[in-house]
């Protein structure tokens, strides 16, 4: 197995190579800013974050009835004690905060992060892909093959990992 | 006429936008006016640390507060505080929502402007507690008293919402801040700060899956923060209508609240904005055109504040209540009517100098009436919790406020903090959201 790190100086030119390098073995692209073919796909996390905000606010409803319906029911003025329009705000704040430490624990946990060292950050040429940038990383059993076809592509770096 | 510049300058690129933010932050030494700066603010931090523990020493004895004014500079502060953290919200999450491409550049600052400014805001219910100690009563945990907290309450309403806020933003801030952290950690120069910002970026490298489910969330997180930010406003507004106090009494507290905000958010976002800009070399990416959309959303927000007050005014009379018309009079004409005059020209008539583009772009002036709307919006909250309090339905408990030097030291101290942290968040971390920056600016070759 050989993993080669190539740099290209534009979106275009990476997504152009990318179905060549996909023929020879696995591939990862590491960019700067997102890729426009990735802009409309789908994530589970909406739906995550959806669920966990029904959920929260369900369990803040349920708590606040619970106190104040069955636990302790205080006679206040006569009102009734299943009072449901004041539980409302807690019941959202409640489903907002489960939504938003969903969304973000359901990310670190898709991505498997934190993940702090990873072989390809051995690559020099990764260095630039935070900034501008766009590497494609290819692990492939055909080194001869891909580095041949890497020369035809537009590629102005590449670099080869010793892994 | 002055034409208004573009969102960024002709001729700016990926490349160098990202070497320029980065080095700010990447800097050995920090700039000769960051010194300058630190000094007095970090005083005041430690004010701030000092009169608090007195007051957990002594009680809330210290402060001004007395009957029937039992609510005073830091409840007001809080309001004051907590509206100023609301506009690093709105334009981070609302006009996310809007794509508006003049909010990718102030992002970043108004976003750290509101965890400051939350976190001041954090501090004073809680001091204001007479046994802060007990703080957590307000959770409902399962307890050996076999009590729970008044759920029916806005002030626990007020607890949740401030709990979810700040937790909120801050996992929002900090989801924002990800690819930024990766980008400092690959291009710093030293081993502690490759550690550094390493750990702080949890590893992001930017592959393509952590891209997808990366914009995916941060546009469902954006469309939840920004309902959140109006209901914190509007149940700090029922903290004040829930009770059935003259002048707080009133269905309007809510959106009034919210009007506030935003009136105070944005003033404090222009004023960090304008000298950031120029002390950083950031008017490339943060141009004429981000001030002049900051002046009008100010002005916009300035007539919303205006209709309020003159609803307020309205909604009195013609209710025609006699304690509610003798606590409006006392506001507008008696002992603390200077402070609801000022309230009028701050908020509301010196904004309307905002109407100009040429006083729109002029910063000095800009900056002065940013400050006159911070002062009037403290103001306001003055005549809201002191002015409606001293006049009760009974005239036997009729009262007067008056601060002591422990409430103004208080005061100071957060003004100081927020303040010291945002020096230190400039040091720290990129300033401007540079792969937000990326989806406005060119690359460098085509």
């Amino acid at each position: 197995m050989t993993t080669f790190i190539a740099s290209f100086a534009s979106e275009q030119d990476l997504v152009a190579a990318t179905p060549g390098l996909r023929a020879l073995g696995r591939i990862e692209t590491y960019t700067p800013s997102p890729l426009e073919s990735d802009l409309g796909r789908s994530s589970v996390l909406p739906l995550i974050v959806l669920i966990a905000g029904i959920a929260g606010a369900s369990v803040g409803f349920a708590l606040q009835v619970y106190a104040e319906a069955v636990s302790y029911p205080v006679n206040i003025g006569g009102r009734p004690e299943f009072s449901w329009p004041a539980f409302v705000p807690i019941a959202f704040e409640v489903g907002v905060l489960c939504a938003v430490v969903a969304g973000f624990v359901g990310y670190l946990v898709i991505n498997r992060l934190p993940r702090l060292y990873d072989p390809v950050d051995e690559a020099l040429l990764l260095r630039g892909a935070t900034r501008d940038r766009w590497c494609i990383a290819l692990v492939t059993d055909a080194p001869e093959q891909a580095y041949d076809l890497l020369r035809t592509l537009s590629a102005e770096q590449v670099e080869e990992l010793p892994i | 006429m002055i034409e208004i510049e573009p969102v960024v300058l002709p001729g700016s690129n990926n490349s160098d936008m990202t070497d320029h933010v980065t080095s700010i932050a990447l800097r050995q030494r920090a700039f000769f006016w960051w010194w300058i700066a630190v000094g007095p603010t970090a005083s005041l931090t430690a004010v701030l640390v000092g009169s608090t523990l007195y007051l957990f020493y002594a009680g809330v004895g210290i402060w001004g507060i007395d009957w029937p004014v039992a609510w005073g500079f830091a409840i007001i502060n809080y309001v004051w505080w907590i509206a100023i953290a609301s506009g690093g919200t709105f334009i981070s999450a609302l006009f996310f929502l809007t794509r508006s491409e003049w909010r990718n550049s102030i992002n970043r600052m108004a976003e750290s402007m509101t965890l400051l400014g939350a976190a001041c805001a954090g501090i004073y219910p809680i001091l204001h507690l007479g046994r802060p100690w007990f703080f957590y009563w307000l959770f409902p945990y399962p307890n050996s008293m076999g009590l729970w907290p008044q759920f029916r309450s806005p002030l626990l309403w007020d607890f949740f919402a401030i709990l979810t806020y700040i937790s909120s933003s801050i996992l929002f801030w900090y989801l924002g801040l990800l690819p930024d952290l990766a980008t400092m950690r690959d291009r710093a120069m030293t081993r502690g700060k490759q550690i550094l910002y390493g750990v702080m970026a949890l590893g992001f490298r930017g592959t393509g899956k952590q891209w997808r489910h990366y914009n995916a969330l941060y546009g469902v997180l954006a469309a939840i923060m920004a309902p959140l930010v109006c209901s914190v406003h509007s149940i700090v507004g029922l903290d004040f209508a829930g009770g059935a106090t003259v002048g707080w009494h009133s269905t309007m507290f809510p959106p009034f609240f919210i009007f506030g905000a935003f009136l105070s958010g944005l003033a404090t976002v222009l004023l960090l904005v304008m000298p950031l800009r120029r002390l950083l070399r950031l008017e490339r990416y943060i141009t004429t055109r981000h001030l002049d959309v900051l002046g009008r959303l100010m002005l916009t927000s300035s007539l919303f504040v205006g209709y309020a007050y003159m609803m307020d005014g309205f909604s009195t009379y013609y209710g025609g209540e006699t304690a509610e018309i003798v606590n409006y009079n006392e506001k507008v004409f008696g002992y603390y009517s200077g402070i609801f005059w000022a309230t009028v020209l701050f908020n509301v008539l010196l904004p309307q100098l905002l109407w100009l583009r040429t006083l729109r772009l002029n910063q000095v002036l800009v900056a002065l009436i940013s400050i006159g709307v911070i002062v009037g919006m403290w103001c306001e909250r003055f005549a809201i919790v002191v002015v409606a309090l001293h006049r009760p339905h009974l005239p036997s408990s009729y009262g007067l406020y008056h601060a002591t030097v422990w409430d103004w030291l208080t005061m100071i101290g957060t003004v100081g903090f927020f303040v010291f942290g945002m020096l230190t968040i400039v040091r720290l971390i990129p300033v401007l959201s540079m792969f937000e920056m990326r989806e406005i600016l060119a690359p460098r070759r085509p």
